[in-house]
């Protein structure tokens, strides 16, 4: 298995790219086409093939993925790992290229950068927030006799941890 | 039964009537919910993505806190179960990365082992609960309906993994529905995604993927739709409006939480059930089951 060099020091998820690819034998690979059959983006999503992602990462060229943004179109539904013979995962190879994408300080869909900003300011993706009933009317957590929601209890501490693990990676 | 209860994000901050209708059914079937206190992020979808070891630490991090009160732990979102699944999965086999998740977790004096259970809503509701106990609660059978159930892909798939259901032919939420008295459908498209993990690279996408769906159970002339994942309900209930814009075609359809249609056939009243926070068009379906 070949797997480009890349300019960015050797890292955890770069070690974790290269680990899922050998895990994977994905070089087994006979191209039969289950994969972009299951997968509901395939037929939607110019570019978008699982298939040709096994098959371009087994010749080399995952800087190729690694730098388009075709990785990031992916549902994880995961049925092309489920219904692949050969027990290769596109869903796997396509997590680990976008973390390298990243590292790499890629391109990349800005929500991504925005859910990860919230995390570690606030310890969740999402803020409560009054949502509307069929009438339009408000409603909230109060107004439903619902708790406080949950959040860290210490978040700068929380935030430490998570940020480490980011910088390290 | 005590459990520690993991609503999510996404329950928490906008599906506030599924965590409505889970406080206000699990007590009546003698669960008591115990929150998770300090609860974060399960790391799924945004460092699951971003970077590994954040996404384990994320999780890790929340089983801690289950560990810590001694309790398994109830999660209602199939994306934070399977996140909980994988990293217990990858932590158990990968010491090395166990030992350096173990380091960040100390710094909230936490610790994590590895041993909590996990349990999904349809764990709770077949396999603990189960079907007599199930059928006893029910007043008011939602006899002549018939529904077409949604389990969502992260409660089915990877198969390798332990996954509350079966990945090619999942029947326990129809079961689970047909326990209230009404009927299911084994509809062509049951197992199929909802797309709205796309969001983020593309909103089109998911309106079009979803939209197969809805015309699916639509002309199949389904009373309706039924999911427990608040990702799926938020693209099939929530998004009706937009769906329809991008595939120029109706798809006007009754979406229900599962915990919902259980809390009518027991009689809670549709209030305490979140019912009126559901967009697409359920007053039809209320009106028949009725007196509620």
């Amino acid at each position: 298995m070949h797997v480009e060099d890349s300019p960015v020091a050797s890292t955890f998820d770069e070690h974790r790219l290269h680990d899922t690819l050998m895990k994977m034998n994905a070089e087994v690979c006979d191209q039969c086409g289950k994969c972009p059959s299951a997968c509901p983006v395939a037929s939607r999503i110019d570019g978008f093939n699982p298939r040709q992602i096994i098959a371009k990462v087994c010749s080399g060229k995952e800087g190729e993925l690694i730098r388009s943004g075709v990785i990031w179109t992916c549902t994880s539904c995961l049925k092309c790992k489920e219904r692949c013979p050969e027990e290769i995962s596109p869903y796997d190879i396509i997590l680990a290229l976008r973390r390298q994408s990243i590292r790499e300080g890629q391109q990349h869909p800005a929500a991504y950068d925005d859910m990860v900003k919230a995390v570690i300011e606030t310890g969740v993706i999402t803020q409560p927030q009054p949502v509307r009933t069929r009438k339009r009317e408000r409603k909230d957590r109060a107004s439903l006799g619902l708790p406080p929601t949950q959040k860290p209890k210490d978040q700068t501490k929380y935030a430490e941890a998570l940020q480490g693990l980011l910088k390290e990676a | 039964m005590k459990v520690a209860f993991y609503p999510g994000c996404t329950v928490q901050a906008d599906q506030i009537g599924y965590e409505a209708s889970v406080r206000n059914t699990m007590p009546k079937l003698g669960v008591e919910l115990i929150d998770v206190e300090g609860a974060s992020c399960c790391g799924y979808p945004p460092f699951s993505s971003v970077n590994e070891a954040a996404w384990y630490y994320s999780s890790a991090r929340n089983m801690a806190l289950a560990e810590r009160m001694g309790l398994p732990i109830l999660i209602l979102c199939n994306g934070c179960h399977l996140s909980f699944t994988e990293t217990k999965h990858f932590l158990a086999n990968n010491p090395i990365i166990k030992a350096k998740i173990d380091e960040k977790l100390s710094i909230e004096g936490l610790t994590y082992v590895g041993d909590v259970e996990l349990i999904h809503v349809f764990d709770l509701f077949h396999n603990k609960l189960g079907e007599e106990k199930i059928k006893q609660a029910v007043t008011k059978p939602l006899t002549g309906f018939k529904f077409g159930a949604h389990p969502g892909c992260h409660a089915i798939r990877p198969n390798k993994l332990i996954r509350p259901d079966d990945s090619e032919n999942p029947i326990k939420l129809d079961e689970l529905i047909q326990w209230l008295g009404a009927e299911t459908m084994d509809y062509p498209g049951k197992i199929d995604c909802c797309g709205s993990s796309l969001a983020p690279a593309s909103g089109k996408t998911v309106m079009e993927i979803a939209g197969d769906k809805l015309r699916m159970v639509k002309a199949l002339g389904l009373d309706g739709l039924v999911t427990t994942c608040p990702f799926c309900f938020k693209v099939y209930d929530n998004r009706q409006r937009a769906i329809q814009s991008t595939v120029g075609a109706s798809v006007e359809f009754p979406v229900f939480y599962y915990t919902q249609l259980l809390g009518l056939a027991m009689e809670v009243k549709p209030d305490f059930l979140g019912l009126d926070l559901n967009q697409s068009p359920v007053d039809s379906v209320l009106a028949r089951i009725g007196g509620s």
